[in-house]
């Protein structure tokens, strides 16, 4: 297993300047100039301004210059400054990667746990009321886009009724926490204020509801045809002529064994969460990496651009090496080598 | 061994998991109903009357009473908090409230300067000249504003090489005769000056501080050699009623009370301006009083807050406007019939106007003669366009294109001010449509569109424009056909083509920067003119601004020189 870890966490880093180096070239393919960001649309004819914005950027040097700059700055962790922001793009994804992340795992509940509940629901109640209102339920999570989901219950939740908090993390004329984690509900609590952790919590289950939702109708409809599988398998037969009760077989060995191909949805899903977040964090002002990237890619912001595209990476390929670790924790047959 | 992968408590666990789960959201939900009640309050009730900006100008103090903090929702724009190379709508807000220019300009009148940190300023009768005393002024730290911080201030925003240097761009000398005299030498008249040095850019720094915390440099090595924008990003060196307390980028900009003000005591412990992306988000944390002030309602939903008693709304005129402009010597389709002068006063007499204002803007705004917007000297006596499709037609027969011809339009696909440039565009295709002309709509990103027109110019394309200050110099000197005017380059095809110049214009330029009052007025309504008849520019749109607040937030105002002057705001 220490041979397995260590031998995808060497492939790591070649995998990650392979896509540094397609994200580089590919936004130094746009047809675009990001001196108009920069410099302003107005001053974009002034010789002057724009010569001393390339100088101050590093864009007076040649692509392959720049590229060998990159890499050269990316060994010392130093992903460059921002043009937009002005700021270091490790500092911007430090403020950000917290929200995501407390987002993600939020929207993982919701739509992991509630996807795998509703799957074996509809699994042990087949073709039963609650697996038509439950199928019906995770399918209209996955097929309505999440931008209508959550401008929808915004403008109900919200606006209308008053039951939720409005966009943002934090209520109105209200400092963050202490910073430990950059979770907000984590730091609220370990700073010693619960109305607090209540507060950002409450603005928490709005986007991580309509995120989740989004993911529960694939979790759940996998985990129903997984277990509507296993329950032919030799084995549940066994333990059903044992005697075991019907709803310790579906628990105790249906679902667990079912459990094995949903970890792979769950793996990618979670990792998807944590860097496409892009819509729920814009319609509810989540500050995370998904509308920083939106912004980055705007602006054709190349430092930022690199920056996102080499954390998106990396998570992806964490997620692939956990799911691949949890495969092996879970079904000992598999040998990981 | 498969039965016993996963102990049999995981699957319990879960379940209780599940309920404990459910059970928190309830009790979240209902012990959250509101999660404001820590605020101080933001439920406001009181008159229901539409106020008329520009009524009550009188900068807000706290009088000794402590009010709330003050929340501003805002798509914010920033590029910069380094005063020498902030420039943006929300810096403008953020420059006035922090760095204190010499004078500014009164939000309900645009031709009348008020002091700030001077207290009289005189120009020479050619303007070249132009003098400054200062006010017994401190910064935030309590040290005093001297004429060595205006000069060093002056200095670095023109040697650092940055958007807003241009201000500056004419200036042979700044003199310091005394700690609270400054006196500005032009080499060629500058009647703009004055206008300028209210501009929200022109703010004065602590230059001691600024070097010693932050290293910065105001010489000619700032321009390579300056890195204090970082500092200044989480720190500020000004005298005015706020400070900067933290910017979180996509977030917040947190201003906190400067309590060494000098001119009184700013109204508000805290201000926020928080970043919300679109309208109908603004509108409905107004209307939730989440925030205070909304500063970018859409005209559209201006009918679903007129009338609610806790909130003041009203509209107000605004300097900004969105036009068309085309490039007669663009590469694309149509760039070469565009040459035709005939063929550009019929694009000119066939847009319908009127119909433009209506679908864009619901009626709530103006027409706008030349590219000097309404309220600016010189646009007063121009006629305003008004559509004629007979005469286009006949001009279009003359031009011997009666069949028409195929016009690129590429254009940025934005949003601004509440107009959104696909709607006024595809207008703008019916209306050619009908004198044959077939405009081709490309819609593209802002950067895209950028590094099209300044390459080889676009045919037909659309922008937008708001003012740095309130001269109207900048006008000429953007969208006059004058050598090295960005909008001279590009109808003429930009870096491909060779640019147009109408020679009249410069000397015409020249002539208003050297005049003051009414001469100063008809050398700009002459340039407003020439530009008119250059046929390039169609303003469309001139729109209105939605100000709304709560209830009881007065001196909500927009000001022609810095968006929005937070000095002016208070609670009634």
């Amino acid at each position: 297993m220490k041979r397995y870890i260590l031998g995808r966490l060497t492939v790591v880093p070649i995998l990650l300047i392979g896509i540094v180096t397609v994200a580089f070239c590919v936004s130094r393919l746009i047809p675009s100039d990001p001196l108009a960001s920069i410099v302003g649309e107005r001053q974009m004819n002034n010789e002057e301004i724009v010569n001393a914005a390339k100088q101050r950027w590093g864009l007076d040097k040649s692509v392959p210059r720049q590229y060998v700059l990159y890499l050269e700055n990316l060994v010392r962790g130093d992903l460059g400054t921002s043009f937009r922001t002005k700021q270091s793009v490790v500092a911007d994804l430090g403020e950000r990667i917290p929200a995501t992340l407390e987002l993600a795992v939020a929207a993982m509940l919701f739509g992991g746990l509630g996807g795998v509940v509703l799957g074996a629901v509809s699994a042990s109640k087949k073709n039963k009321p609650a697996d038509h209102i439950s199928r019906i339920f995770s399918l209209v999570g996955s097929s309505l886009p999440v931008f209508w989901t959550g401008l929808a219950l915004l403008f109900l939740l919200y606006a209308r009724l008053g039951w939720f908090p409005g966009p943002g993390r934090l209520p109105p004329r209200t400092r963050p926490p202490d910073h430990v984690t950059g979770l907000y509900t984590v730091d609220a609590l370990l700073a010693g204020n619960p109305k607090l952790a209540l507060q950002t919590l409450h603005r928490l289950l709005l986007p991580a509801f309509v995120l989740g939702w989004a993911i529960m109708g694939s979790v759940s409809r996998l985990v129903r045809a997984s277990m509507l599988d296993e329950l032919h398998a030799d084995y549940v037969r066994t333990a059903r002529a044992k005697g075991l009760r019907n709803a310790t077989v579906m628990r105790v060995h249906v679902l667990r064994n079912a459990m094995l191909p949903v970890l792979t949805i769950l793996g990618f899903a979670f990792a998807s969460l944590l860097t496409g977040a892009v819509l729920t964090e814009t319609i509810f002002e989540w500050n995370g990496v998904g509308s920083y990237a939106v912004a980055a890619t705007r602006s054709l912001d190349y430092p930022a651009i690199n920056g996102v595209c080499l954390f998106g990476g990396l998570v992806f390929l964490l997620a692939n090496l956990v799911t691949d670790l949890l495969y092996a924790l879970a079904d000992p047959k598999i040998r990981l080598s | 061994m498969r039965s016993s992968f996963m102990g049999s408590s995981t699957g319990r666990a879960s379940g209780r998991g599940l309920v404990a789960a459910l059970a928190t959201v309830a009790l979240i939900a209902a012990s959250c109903g509101s999660d404001d009640d820590s605020s101080g309050g933001t439920t406001v009730v009181g008159d229901s009357s539409n106020t008329t900006a520009g009524v009550d100008s009188t900068p807000a103090s706290a009088g000794g009473t402590d009010v709330r903090e003050l929340v501003v929702a805002r798509d914010m724009d920033v590029n910069s908090l380094d005063p020498a190379r902030a420039y943006c709508d929300t810096c403008q807000i953020y420059l006035t409230a922090v760095y204190e220019t010499l004078i500014t300009v009164d939000p309900s009148d645009l031709s009348q300067q008020i002091p700030r940190l001077a207290t009289s300023w005189e120009a020479n009768d050619d303007n070249t000249v132009f003098t400054f005393a200062l006010a017994d002024a401190t910064f935030a730290d309590g040290s005093p504003v001297e004429a060595k911080d205006v000069k060093w201030s002056w200095e670095r925003l023109s040697n650092v090489k940055a958007s807003a240097s241009y201000l500056m761009d004419g200036y042979s000398s700044i003199e310091t005769p005394d700690e609270k005299t400054v006196v500005v030498t032009f080499e060629a008249p500058n009647s703009a000056f004055l206008p300028i040095v209210s501009a929200p850019y022109m703010g004065v720094s602590n230059s001691d501080e600024a070097i010693a915390q932050a290293s910065a440099l105001a010489d000619e090595t700032a321009e390579t050699d300056d890195s204090a924008e970082p500092f200044f990003l989480e720190n500020s060196l000004g005298s005015g009623p706020y400070q900067l307390e933290s910017y979180t980028e996509g977030d917040a900009l947190v201003l906190v009370r400067n309590d060494n003000y000098w001119n009184g005591t700013p109204q508000f412990p805290m201000v926020t301006i928080k970043q919300v992306k679109d309208s109908a988000s603004q509108l409905q944390q107004l209307q939730a009083g989440d925030v205070d002030i909304a500063m970018q309602i859409s005209l559209d939903s201006l009918s679903q807050i007129e009338g609610d008693p806790n909130l003041n709304v009203s509209t107000t005129d605004s300097y900004n406007f969105v036009y068309i402009a085309v490039s007669p010597g663009a590469q694309g389709p149509g760039g070469a019939e565009l040459q035709d002068p005939m063929v550009r006063e019929a694009i000119k007499l066939a847009v319908d106007y009127t119909g433009i204002l209506d679908v864009t803007v619901a009626g709530n705004g103006k027409l706008q003669a030349s590219p000097i917007p309404n309220g600016f000297d010189g646009s007063a006596d121009l006629a305003l366009p008004a559509q004629d499709l007979d005469k286009a037609t006949a001009l279009m027969a003359e031009a011997g294109l009666t069949d028409g011809f195929t016009l690129d339009a590429m254009y940025p696909k934005v949003n601004v001010y509440g107009v959104d440039f696909d709607v006024m565009m595809q207008k703008v295709q019916q209306d050619l449509k009908k004198i044959n002309i077939e405009v081709n709509l490309q819609p593209v990103e802002f950067p895209q569109w950028i590094d099209a027109i300044n390459a080889e110019g676009i045919p037909l394309t659309a922008v937008y424009f708001a003012p740095d200050h309130t001269d109207s110099s900048q006008y000429p000197g953007y969208f006059g056909m004058i050598d090295g005017s960005p909008w001279s380059v590009r109808a003429g095809g930009g870096a491909a083509g060779a640019p147009i110049v109408n020679e009249k214009e410069a000397p015409l330029l020249s002539k208003a920067l050297a005049s003051s009052g009414a001469a100063k007025t008809a050398a700009y309504t002459e340039l407003g003119q020439e530009m008119i008849n250059d046929l390039i520019f169609f303003p469309l749109v001139n729109p209105q601004l939605v100000l709304a607040s709560q209830a009881d937030v007065t001196g909500n105002l927009y000001s022609g020189c810095c968006n929005l002057d937070l000095s002016f705001v208070g609670i009634g």
